[in-house]
């Protein structure tokens, strides 16, 4: 047997093959296909388009409403309306519509329907982050969304993959999001990682719960990367017991395995880090840009909204105020995130200390609806992009950092090292 | 066997894929003929405005490192590109999502090193789709771009990835996909 990675291993096994090389074409067979709402009635008018009336499962093509929910004009509650029915139409048995939903990358790990080995796509590109439980998530287009629901399959160019080793130890107040801007700007926004897979491993990776994982997954779409992926291990079999959708079993790579290149961060190093406005790879320590000044703080998205992110949020703003020139908005990744930092009070501390909580969707990390940006706005946020127009205006500057940053800064009112938060 | 012929626009390194297809049109129909109205509306501000791009009337772009970057995986992109007339693609390199999608359309993204620094905006190409060769005719300068992979060429053979499907079902080879 010729060794191979984690990620060759899946095309391989997925795609009825002993072994696959990098740079192979193969067809795949998908484990789970998501959709949502603002592509979601294109892919079921293209899927009809194929001649054909019944998905390939009902149970594994995953509608989510996200990006559109709830509607803040008539255009997109029209365009709501007619994803209920195309939904309904085709029997969908996993609908995450309003009042039971969430960011559908969320969704798709939370709820079990992506598992270890397998590959999952999605017509959305964050659908990297289902790399955290050992699946390979991918993002596609329409058209791979409307074929894959008809015959199951999506054709796939086998990856090279590059090997990321994290060791150390996390210090106080650093999380995953950290380490994932600092690889940013180690490895450059859309640069060399361009269409590599990312293999997450290391004492620092196994120290990392599933909300870390994500959160790293993520943001490889960002390093331009096809995947990212962290084998499943004992974190990965707690997560997934009583969610699981399908039966699945242990996969890693082999010793030997073949790399482009190997890279080695210690994460005893990583401090809490800050990407510039406009541009995701211009990171910096946060001690670089302690004191900026801003007027907006957001955390939710696909990247940063779980209860594991809350947690963090609430320690620091316990018995604290936002400072009153900051508006924060909090969304949770889901309605079952929601309902856990509820019951754990963490969203009571946030509104405490004046922080506005609205309900789970993508809100405005893209630009759409609940708190977009406007001329002249400063954010502070613990989404995944930066880029002028992101959020809304042009005109406004987007800081990207952790929510632990966001959380310390938001009391003072300008950028601020949460490891100094119990010294004031 | 074919050679096209055509007038070149000349890309700097990263066009993002949301400047070729501006935010507002982000929740538009898929449709090629309306998608090009816009295309490239945030890559240039001689391109920012009804039929911009489209009265340009190039027949290829010529782009570096990272051509349609940035993360965003809409087919608007790519349908924007072909209505307004793009018969190919030539850069040093593609992001991957778009690179999909161009796959599944039919519109060849081709790797060629170093093309963009042969070339200005406006110059006529003749690119050989059979050996790859790019010729700039103003100058005379040849440029060899990858080979297009026999799976890419059958599915633009058939005008795209859903019509190379509609086709395999319709014959009863769809079960044979491997």
């Amino acid at each position: 047997m010729i060794p191979m990675t984690i990620t060759e291993k899946i095309m391989a096994l997925n795609s009825g093959r002993d072994k696959v090389v990098p740079g192979q074409l193969v067809w795949v067979d998908v484990h789970s296909i998501m959709t949502m709402d603002y592509l979601g009635e294109q892919c079921f008018k293209q899927f009809r388009s194929l001649g054909v009336n019944e998905v390939f499962d009902k149970e594994r093509v995953i509608c989510v409403s996200d990006h559109l929910v709830p509607p803040p004009n008539e255009q997109f509650a029209t365009m709501l309306n007619r994803w209920r029915q195309i939904v309904k139409e085709h029997e969908i048995a996993y609908f995450y519509d309003l009042g039971r939903q969430g960011i559908a990358h969320q969704i798709m790990v939370e709820q079990g329907h992506v598992l270890p080995g397998k590959v999952s796509i999605g017509t959305d590109s964050h659908a990297n982050t289902y790399g955290a439980v050992g699946a390979v998530g991918n993002a596609i287009g329409v058209t791979d969304a409307a074929v894959a629901m008809a015959t199951g399959k999506c054709w796939f160019r086998v990856p090279e993959s590059v090997k990321f080793v994290i060791k150390g130890t996390w210090q106080p107040y650093v999380m995953a999001k950290d380490l994932s801007l600092h690889i940013m700007g180690m490895m450059h926004w859309n640069g060399h990682l361009i269409y590599k897979t990312l293999e997450f491993t290391g004492e620092a990776i196994e120290a990392l719960d599933m909300a870390g994982r994500m959160t790293l997954c993520n943001m490889t779409v960002d390093l331009g990367a096809k995947n990212g992926i962290v084998a499943p291990d004992a974190v990965t079999q707690a997560y997934l017991s009583g969610v699981a959708k399908g039966d699945w079993e242990m996969i890693a790579s082999d010793p030997d395995a073949h790399y482009d290149a190997v890279y080695e961060v210690d994460v005893t190093n990583v401090g809490p880090t800050v990407a510039l406005p406009d541009k995701l790879d211009d990171t910096v320590p946060v001690e670089k840009v302690v004191g900026r000044k801003f007027n907006k703080a957001f955390v939710g998205t696909c990247t940063n909204g779980r209860v594991e992110d809350f947690a963090v949020m609430a320690e620091i703003l316990e018995g604290k105020q936002i400072h009153r020139d900051v508006n924060m908005i909090v969304v949770p990744a889901s309605q079952a995130v929601y309902l856990e930092a509820l019951k754990r009070g963490y969203l009571q501390t946030l509104v405490e200390a004046g922080a506005a909580i609205d309900t789970p969707s993508c809100a405005a990390c893209a630009g759409i609806h609940t708190g977009v940006a406007g001329d002249g706005d400063i954010v502070l946020s613990a989404g995944n992009r930066n880029m002028k127009g992101r959020m809304g205006s042009k005109n406004a500057q987007i800081y990207l950092t952790s929510p632990a940053v966001v959380a310390a800064s938001a009391i003072r009112g300008e950028i601020t090292d949460p490891r100094e938060t119990g010294t004031y | 066997m074919a050679k096209i012929t055509g007038k070149c626009w000349v890309a700097s390194d990263y066009v993002m894929a949301y400047d070729i297809i501006i935010q507002r049109f982000w929740t538009s129909p898929i449709d090629k003929a309306e998608n090009a109205k816009w295309v490239m509306a945030g890559v240039a501000e001689e391109f920012n405005r009804e039929n911009g791009f489209v009265e340009g009337g190039f027949t290829f772009i010529v782009a570096a490192h990272n051509f349609a970057g940035g993360g965003k995986s809409i087919e608007h992109v790519v349908a924007g590109l072909m209505g307004a007339g793009i018969q190919a693609v030539f850069a040093n390199s593609f992001s991957r999502l778009q690179f999909r999608n161009a796959i599944n359309y039919g519109l060849p993204f081709i790797t060629c090193r170093d093309l963009a620094k042969g070339c200005q905006t406006g110059d006529e190409l003749e690119w050989d789709t059979e050996s790859g060769t790019v010729l700039n005719l103003r100058t005379g300068e040849a440029f060899h771009s990858v080979p297009v992979a026999p799976f890419v060429a059958d599915v633009a053979a058939e005008g795209g990835l859903m019509n190379f499907i509609r086709n395999k079902i319709a014959d009863g080879s769809i079960h044979e996909l491997h």
